[in-house]
């Protein structure tokens, strides 16, 4: 009789076959439109870009990996999505140190030290471009970075011209069609509105991402917009300028979907996505900041552990029937 | 294994297989000559046990370790027993096993023991409890559980199993008959049958209510049931028992009213064994049948690193052994080849909310792992609802991570139970 070492383990036996490297793979996937677009508007420096933020976030995780003794872990490509998101927020015309300073701030404070994936309490990519932005603002003005280039449209940065112009100059420069389109000055990976858009489409098919986020999240800009905009029609923007300029977009389907950082809960989601998306029109249009974008998600994340809390009664709960 | 589909925006969709139209004929496997069976009693070294190595055994002989014994279990043939000892489940609860050579030729000539069955449950929890399907006589004789409904499960409670519908399928009037008796020895006033939705069984019941489950994993759990169709809420930690209602397998139904019949117990038990690939294949055999046997049967190999998994793929359990033996409860048998078999890791919970969307019992599984993770039990059950679960595996099976949920809520019960036990 022969005596097999058999496998033991617990149930369920079976597994869906989804993992961590297929659904930050998915998420890479579904930002190439908007890369690639990007990529042919301002050529080979946001290719230089985008493989420098991918590339050093990679290796940031790799150090710190090795350096605490851990398991080498940059294999999940969790690390490759903040690089890449991170990436295409920036400029294609940032220094190369920029760039690396700032995966450094988003990989290693913004996810390693709170203990690695699942842990960060902040998406880690709006944490570095935080840092960022507040420390080397000059290099985040959009019309200054793209100073050398032709472009075939008005190269203005929609929402510094908003700031700087008022509404009446903003609306005769920026056709709703070209917004969409792409055609407009900004970050790499943020100006393809429409892009962006079939990214987002594909990530809530395929269950990566989860699509009450993006959904209360363009709601959230379109009602606050529309607010301020019919209250004030000669200073407030209407709502789809704001839909398709800076972040917005890029913060709707990437950054606020972050999955450690938002709710999991349904009316949660809703609350989170909502609330971030009035932050930001309520700092474009009131605050001193030209997008709010990043600084608006961060605080939802803050409060997002309080407004998780509201979820359904488990079953059984509280039932005293026995 | 079902995977996930490319388009995942609803949840994804477990159904339970459904037996076919004509099912062919069971497939019998020969009495084995030696036959293990399990007897939920611990040996306890210091006293004199009344069964010993060497003793005789009849078929149908009530077996037990002690004059004081509340458990036993029942010889399924005439032989000698040739050897008893610890077993030690996944859990490391102990019971005790015993070894019977089984003499062929007296088992084949003899026919069981009859037993004294009076129409009251006593008597039937007397020798009743380990036949086929398990009946669960021990909860219905209970003087400290007040049971008002009884629930025949027609439809199997775990994926891939088909047992139960096959018995509904070819014994319905043994199904009826069955009720009635249980009827009469319990004298519980309410009795309810749950039939697969989309199994064409047109029967007519009398006096027995049919709910028609959905074919949608977990619909079929013992806490759906009471929610869907008796809208009943199982409190938090409870146990069907517990608000009055028990759950009976159609084949224990069908063997309790063979036993009546006859006056003796019957031993072939009938499961679902799926091979390698996913093939179903029906089997009827002995209880106490080592599962070596059953594959062998069917020509399926056993390989270092498979895993032979009890009860089904969601809820089941895997057994280190290919002797353990066929139990009066095992309504499906699966052979797992070791390069199909899902891994887990040790990853951290990354929050992608799968888990609790899935949950049928609303448990925030998130949150509870990360308690689960650190040993925090109390706070587990106080603030994060583990005692709600109820147990279908589904959190685990569908985690982006590949946490071992599952194990770490039934790892949490445990430990809450002898945590609170020590108190």
């Amino acid at each position: 009789m022969n005596n097999n070492k058999l496998t033991v383990s617990h149930a369920p036996f079976w597994h869906d076959g989804d993992s961590l490297f297929k659904m930050n793979l998915n998420i890479m996937i579904a930002t190439l439109p908007a890369i690639i677009f990007g990529i042919i508007q301002f050529g080979a420096p946001a290719v230089g870009v985008l493989a420098l933020s991918l590339s050093s976030a990679m290796v940031w995780e790799l150090i710190l990996n090795v350096t605490s003794k851990k398991k080498i872990t940059i294999g999940d490509l969790d690390s490759a999505v903040i690089g890449l998101v991170f990436g295409m927020m920036l400029p294609a015309t940032s220094p190369w140190w920029l760039v690396i300073t700032g995966t450094f701030v988003a990989v290693v404070i913004g996810k390693m030290i709170f203990g690695g994936i699942g842990a960060n309490p902040f998406n880690p990519a709006l944490v570095g471009m935080a840092f960022l932005m507040l420390s080397w603002k000059v290099f985040f003005d959009f019309d200054a970075a793209y100073v050398n280039y032709e472009f075939s449209f008005t190269a203005l940065a929609p929402l510094a011209a908003l700031k700087l112009q008022g509404v009446n100059a903003v609306t005769d420069f920026f056709p709703l069609g070209d917004l969409i389109m792409g055609k407009q000055v900004g970050a790499i990976g943020s100006t393809f509105g429409l892009g962006l858009i079939i990214g987002g489409i594909y990530l809530i098919l395929r269950g990566y991402i989860r699509w009450e986020i993006p959904v209360s999240f363009i709601a959230g800009i379109i009602v606050t917009a529309l607010c301020f905009s019919m209250a004030n029609p000669d200073t407030y923007a209407g709502p789809m300028l704001h839909l398709f300029s800076g972040y917005t977009l890029l913060g709707a389907f990437s950054l606020a979907t972050e999955n450690s950082s938002s709710p999991a809960n349904r009316i949660p989601m809703f609350i989170y996505g909502f609330s971030a998306a009035a932050m930001i029109i309520l700092m474009r249009n009131i605050g001193i900041y030209a997008d709010g974008t990043v600084l608006a998600i961060l605080l939802l994340n803050l409060v997002n552990p309080l407004i998780d809390k509201i979820r359904p009664k488990a079953l059984g709960k509280g039932v005293n029937n026995a | 294994m079902i995977k996930r589909s490319f388009f995942t925006l609803s949840q994804p969709r477990l159904n339970y297989d459904l037996v076919e139209p004509d099912p062919k004929e069971l497939e019998s496997i020969p009495i084995p000559p030696n036959l293990i069976l399990l007897l939920n009693e611990p040996i306890d070294s210091t006293r004199q046990a009344l069964i010993k190595k060497g003793d005789a055994v009849e078929k149908g002989e009530k077996l037990c370790l002690y004059n004081d014994s509340t458990e036993y279990t029942i010889s399924p043939v005439t032989g000698t027993l040739t050897n008893l000892d610890i077993y030690l489940d996944d859990f490391g609860n102990t019971s005790t096993y015993l070894v019977i050579k089984n003499d062929q030729s007296q088992t084949t000539k003899t026919d069981s023991a009859t037993y004294d069955l009076k129409d009251d449950i006593a008597s039937a929890d007397q020798y009743l409890r380990t036949l086929p399907g398990a009946p669960p006589l021990k909860i219905l004789a209970s003087d400290d559980i007040k049971i008002n409904t009884i629930v025949i499960t027609c439809a199997d409670t775990d994926l891939l199993s088909t047992t139960n519908q096959y018995v509904t399928f070819k014994f319905l009037d043994e199904i009826k008959e069955g009720a009635k008796i249980l009827k009469k020895i319990t004298k519980v006033p309410k009795l309810c049958i749950t039939i697969p939705e989309d199994l064409n069984i047109k029967e007519r019941f009398d006096s027995i209510k049919v709910f028609k489950t959905a074919l949608k994993y977990p619909s079929n759990l013992p806490a759906m049931v009471l929610k869907d169709h008796l809208s009943m809420i199982l409190p938090a930690g409870k146990k069907p028992e517990d608000i009055g209602v028990c759950f009976i397998s159609a084949e224990a139904v069908v063997s309790l009213a063979k036993a009546y019949k006859t006056k003796s117990a019957d031993f072939e038990k009938i499961l679902t064994v799926i091979g390698k690939k996913g093939t179903q294949y029906r089997v009827k055999a002995t209880i106490g049948t080592p599962l070596h046997k059953i594959f062998k049967a069917f020509g399926i190999f056993v390989n270092d690193q498979d895993r032979i998994v009890i009860g089904g793929p969601m809820m089941g359990f895997s057994t280190y052994t290919h002797l353990h033996p066929v139990q009066p409860d095992m309504d499906t048998v699966m052979i797992q080849d070791r390069d199909i078999i899902p891994e887990v890791s040790d990853y951290p919970c990354v929050n992608c909310g799968k888990c609790l969307r899935i949950c049928p019992a609303n448990v925030p599984v998130n949150l509870l792992v990360r308690y689960l993770e650190a040993d925090l039990y109390e706070e587990a059950a106080d603030k994060y609802d583990i005692a709600s679960c109820i147990e279908c595996g589904l959190c685990a099976y569908v985690c982006t991570a590949k946490i071992p949920l599952f194990q770490y809520i039934r790892i949490g019960k445990h430990e809450l139970l002898k945590l609170r036990a020590e108190v």
